[in-house]
């Protein structure tokens, strides 16, 4: 009987030493071992395919060219979830001008298809999340998609941002005030 | 207190957490992008103005230094009483010399 030996992956201490001493490839291997999370934080904040590449980019070059100061108290992926979140934060501010104030039915649906789009009033839902989320100040929006929509804790967001655990239970509230207003007031528009 | 407002939030809240985008028509070749693009910017070097803005800790940390030494800075007074009298006498002479008193 044979045993085939499995290659062990090489740590992410490892490939930032690695990254470090110069080696190209070792980066990449971290792009692509955090590339779909990474993905994913920045689809929830951007507009269109085109900003997400953008915002993906900005967050694994900053990574690239700080690794240095990277001190291994956190984990890598944490680290990188740092920067990523202000990347995020950073684009919203930066359409914080083309930002206008349109009912929902004027709403361009630009989100991409969703993997098994299948429920048309699932999908009306998320749209209609989406239109309402443009609606908050950009810190609110930061704030309730990473504690509602990807289940982050108070204390993982306050951590993130760099917002103190009242700072950010202060912004989630006004956010779930304003989300419900608007709400009540496109229904409203609705009858 | 919860209304119908927040159970309303929590339902499309639930409908979007369940739908993440699907990236990986996205991610396809992203390492190949990246790269390239920072192999881009190591040819180009660093823009000056970036190395003014990592220049900053340094420019700050000098001025502290030359503040600080400018305030704790006393000259030695002499025991020398000549000396101790004399000390600006030159100007006050050159002075004297050139507006003719």
């Amino acid at each position: 009987m044979t045993v085939t030996s499995v290659p062990e992956q090489p740590s992410d201490e490892s490939l930032i030493s690695a990254t470090l001493a110069g080696d190209e490839g070792a980066f990449s291997l971290l792009v692509t071992r955090y590339k779909r999370r990474i993905f994913g934080l920045a689809a929830r904040f951007a507009r269109d395919s085109e900003e997400v590449e953008d915002i993906c980019q900005e967050v694994f070059i900053k990574a690239f060219e700080n690794l240095a100061a990277f001190r291994h108290d956190a984990p890598f992926e944490h680290w990188l979830t740092r920067i990523a979140v202000r990347a995020s934060h950073d684009a919203l501010r930066r359409r914080r001008r083309e930002k206008g104030q349109s009912g929902f039915d004027d709403y361009v649906f630009e989100v991409r298809d969703y993997a098994g789009e299948a429920r048309h009033e699932a999908r009306l839902a998320r749209e209609l999340l989406k239109w309402a989320l443009l609606r908050l100040k950009e810190e609110e929006r930061v704030v309730i998609t990473l504690l509602e929509l990807e289940g982050y804790s108070v204390r993982e967001i306050s951590s993130l941002t760099g917002w103190s655990e009242s700072n950010v239970k202060v912004r989630a509230h006004r956010a779930r005030k304003v989300l419900k207003r608007v709400l009540e007031e496109n229904d409203e528009r609705q009858r | 207190m919860r209304d119908s407002g927040d159970e309303r939030l929590d339902l499309l809240f639930t409908a979007a957490r369940a739908a993440r985008m699907d990236t990986s028509v996205l991610e396809e070749h992203f390492e190949t992008r990246l790269m390239a693009r920072l192999r881009d910017r190591t040819r180009e070097g660093i823009p000056w103005y970036a190395l003014m803005w990592r220049m900053v800790p340094v420019f700050t940390v000098l001025v502290a230094l030359i503040a600080a030494y400018s305030i704790s800075y006393k000259p030695l007074s002499s025991g020398d009483l000549f000396a101790a009298i004399s000390s600006g006498q030159e100007e006050y002479l050159a002075q004297n010399v050139l507006t003719g008193e």
